[in-house]
């Protein structure tokens, strides 16, 4: 019988492994939130609006290139746009949400290729309408073709921050100021990194030299503490951190803004992975768990593969050649005994990519004196209201685990399932106790919520 | 290890453990109380369930610890010196029959409710829709309904408790698992990972796992293990005032303080699972749109699971085993609305060895040599 293979994410990971294990074969169904394919890195707008993209043309033809491979072959799969997996289990089922029906699917192998979601600290104020992700403000351009705010700033650490920077004023907006945490060229110290990276790197010159002609003050080493505004942001007050982290008091500049984007980097969605009890690690770098995988994205169950930044967060290169290595791993078992030339070629790619990422990861990393930028009062939890002092005062009487913390102030409990803020609850512990949580909050189904009426109305939807 | 010998252990930190071992600490000064659990803090059954209380029971036993456990509820933070409160909300519980024979067992209940004082009364199906719009009214008869019972937060009396017992130097330790249980100087020695606790007296209130402890004392004792699972909805406006329970459907419901609601799903199997189960959601969501197609709509935002016990009669099991110096606390499924009692009652038995409560004597291990088993209305109409 034809090998079915059921891939979770229809970004560049989980487009190649598509792309793979049609090739090699398999009856492969592929389920993604999005309308369109392309995930956060290749989100794309709606085919009727109008108006050009902002990214470099390199940028766009990888894009181009990735998402016409595999208009090629989406004819042969069972694509379910829209679609939502909210449950995974040890069993190999995956339990799909789709047009109000859900559906349980059975696959011989499935490919987790969830990627990754942007990492926040809180800090006083950063709740207010206007402050929002750096790869938020992007992804409304990138969808809606709108400018998410009229003048910004722009702040976080990581290359993110600078091309979302470009972006808005390729877009016709102005950004007020742009604040690295750390200088972007500390990847300058891994020359060898920079050039297996050249592709980027020569993209990243070229956002630089958007927003250097533009006169935008590059603050280094400031980040957001606080911001002002009643009804939404009026303006965002930085103030300049030492290596450690800590705040330089005195340093402080208040700069008129109606958006602050932020990106700190990011964490993998690893839930269903975990959900589906998958032996997990934190990240020593970023903080967040990942599913543990071997060079083919296997993971401690059989049959059930991780594959992208949802395994390891190295960026959409790795991620697509991973895909395709991954997809040829769940596809035909056995297959690392005698790869052919396109898997051997994505290989060589792979590894290629993630020298790169080295260097970038030098630029990712948190130090932990940060998380004091969240006071006692500043909402951590914003599903459930939970403050940093309520979290200390759990800590305090000896709740350190997350689940603990969990039961004991509901933090993680709300609408977002904790993906925001279990993160950053990590961290604080870490902070706070001098060494992080072992174990993640246990993630149980739902990964997203489904209504009662979906979920008694089994079965494929039927064509409308 | 410290060599200190301990007054009593208390295996279980659950609301029965942690309401026994603040009872106890109340009751006498400077007892040196040791309560150890196997998990974290609320990790176990009474962690995940579905938050309910009610004194609509059809034994006078079952009554009795309810209205007693929910007066202590009513005054918990005060007793428990915890001003945040463990988020009682008494707007009544309907217990729901959809056919005439289980609508007869319910109004034969009322009787002995009303002698005990419980302000229960009875409903045609047109009452209960009138007070839970949501409600579907296929095949439903009828119901009664009792004003004074509710729903708290498991969470919180937990940690209340928990905060109280230490204030009383009380000694609690999670992640302790007691690998076997031994007659030692007089008293009981506790092998644990790192050593072994010795105490006078040991009281069991590991629920469902009790039996695998009296095991290594040679001690059987007929309690079984049943899973549960459950569903919490993200919070949404009022629509299940009351919490209801149907006797046909096997589900309670229960829309707690901030609006979320619980269902609390039984089915028909054994074993410890305490993780959600794959095909659990298509088993429950029907039975949930039959019962209440009002919240058909309404977002699932998480399931868990728990495992709670069960005994031959279906009622807890209160007292000392055939080991003198060694007893045993079973819920049997409602640890939580009667841990109050519970604990007071077992404080005077193991520190002043005080049997007068009645309930002792129903509700001891012996009955089920004697076969002195109990027969509670509302559970057995089956």
């Amino acid at each position: 019988m034809q090998r079915s293979v059921a891939i979770v994410g229809a970004g560049p990971a989980g487009m190649a492994a598509a792309i793979e294990a049609v090739r090699r074969g398999c009856r492969v169904t592929l389920v993604d939130e999005a309308e369109r394919p392309g995930g956060q890195i290749y989100r794309q707008a709606h085919p009727a609006l109008a108006g050009e993209e902002h990214a470099e043309p390199a940028e766009l033809a990888r894009k181009q290139a990735l998402i016409e491979r595999f208009q090629r072959i989406v004819g042969k799969l069972d694509y379910r746009a829209g679609a939502t997996v909210y449950a995974a289990f040890r069993n190999g089922e995956l339990h799909i949400s789709e047009g109000g029906r859900t559906e349980v699917l059975r696959p011989d192998a499935t490919i987790l290729a969830t990627g990754v979601r942007e990492i926040a600290i809180p800090f006083p104020g950063w709740t207010l309408p206007g402050v929002m992700f750096a790869g938020g403000a992007q992804a409304i351009l990138k969808s809606q073709k709108v400018l998410p705010g009229a003048r910004a700033v722009v702040a976080g650490c990581g290359p993110l921050p600078l091309v979302v920077a470009a972006q808005l004023l390729r877009a016709g907006g102005e950004v007020a100021a742009l604040a690295l945490l750390r200088p972007l060229t500390d990847m300058l110290a891994q020359p060898r990194s920079l050039w297996h990276g050249r592709e980027i790197v020569r993209d990243g010159f070229r956002y630089a030299s958007t927003v250097r002609r533009a006169g935008v003050p590059h603050l280094a080493g400031y980040v957001p503490v606080r911001t002002r505004g009643t009804e939404c942001l009026e303006a965002a007050v930085l103030a300049r951190v030492d290596a450690a982290g800590r705040i330089v008091p005195g340093t402080e500049r208040e700069i008129s803004c109606d958006l602050l984007a932020i990106n700190y980097g990011f964490v993998a969605n690893s839930e269903l992975a975990a959900m589906a009890g998958v032996r997990m690690h934190r990240d020593p770098v970023i903080g967040g768990w990942l599913p543990v995988v071997d060079g083919w994205g296997r993971t401690s169950i059989p049959g059930l593969f991780a594959a992208g930044d949802g395994a390891e967060l190295r960026g959409a290169l790795v991620a697509e050649a991973d895909g395709t290595i991954v997809g040829a791993a769940a596809a035909s078992p056995g297959v690392e005994a005698s790869p052919d030339f396109e898997l051997a070629a994505a290989i060589a790619r792979r590894a290629r990519h993630l020298e790169f990422q080295k260097a970038v990861r030098r630029t990712l990393r948190l130090p932990i004196e940060l998380w004091r930028l969240v006071t006692d009062d500043t909402t951590v939890c914003r599903c459930e209201n939970v403050r940093l002092a309520e979290i200390k005062e759990a800590m305090a009487s000896g709740h350190r685990s997350l689940n603990a913390v969990k039961r004991n102030i509901r933090s993680g409990m709300g609408w977002c399932g904790g993906r925001t803020c279990l993160p950053a609850i990590a961290s604080l512990v870490e902070l706070s106790t001098g060494s992080a949580p072992t174990e993640m909050m246990t993630p149980r189904p739902m990964a997203r919520p489904v209504s009662f009426a979906a979920l008694a109305r089994r079965g494929k939807a039927g064509p409308t | 290890m410290s060599r200190i010998k301990f007054d009593v252990l208390i295996i279980g930190a659950g609301a029965y453990g942690l309401s026994c071992a603040w009872w106890m600490a109340r009751r006498r000064t400077g007892a040196r109380i040791l309560v150890v659990d196997e998990g974290e803090f609320a990790s176990g059954a009474s962690g995940r369930n579905g938050a309910g209380f009610r004194m609509q029971w059809g034994l006078d036993l079952n009554i009795r610890l309810c209205q007693e456990s929910i007066g202590f509820f009513e005054t918990a933070a005060e007793q428990l010196e915890y001003p945040r409160g463990i988020e009682l909300k008494q707007d009544g519980y309907l217990v729901l029959a959809h056919s005439p024979k289980a609508l007869a067992t319910l109004r034969s209940s009322l009787e002995i409710q009303h002698r005990y004082g419980v302000p229960s009364e009875l409903l045609d199906a047109d009452d209960c829709v009138k007070m839970v719009p949501a409600l579907g009214r296929d095949r439903l008869v009828g119901g009664t309904f009792c004003g004074k019972d509710g729903t708290i937060s498991p969470f919180l009396l937990l940690d209340s408790l928990l905060k109280a017992c230490r204030r009383e130097q009380v000694d609690v330790r999670y992640g302790t698992r007691v690998e076997k249980l031994a007659r030692a100087n007089g008293g009981f020695s506790a092998t644990v990972k790192d050593g072994t606790i010795e105490a006078d007296k040991v009281l069991l209130c590991t629920d469902w796992a009790v039996p695998e402890l009296l095991a290594s004392l040679g001690i059987a004792l007929p309690v079984k293990s049943l899973p549960k699972e459950a569903i919490v909805t993200v919070p949404c406006a009022p629509k299940v005032k009351p919490i209801l329970i149907s006797l046909e459907h096997h589900i309670s419901v229960n829309q707690v303080a901030r609006g979320s609601i619980i269902f609390v799903v039984s089915r028909a199997r054994e074993g410890t699972e305490i993780e959600s189960t794959p095909d659990f959601l298509s088993f429950a969501a029907p039975k949930i749109v039959d019962l209440l197609p009002g919240v058909a709509d309404v977002p699932v935002l998480r399931t868990w699971g728990g495992v709670s016990s069960l005994t031959p009669d279906m009622q807890p099991i209160l007292g000392e085993t055939e080991v003198e110096g060694l007893y045993v606390a079973v819920s049997s499924f409602r640890g939580l609305m009667t841990s109050p009692a519970v604990g007071r009652i077992m404080s005077a038995l193991i520190l002043e060895n005080d049997t007068n409560d009645p309930v002792l004597t129903r509700l001891t291990p012996r009955r089920f040599e004697t076969g002195d088993l109990i027969v509670e209305p509302l559970l057995n109409q089956e």
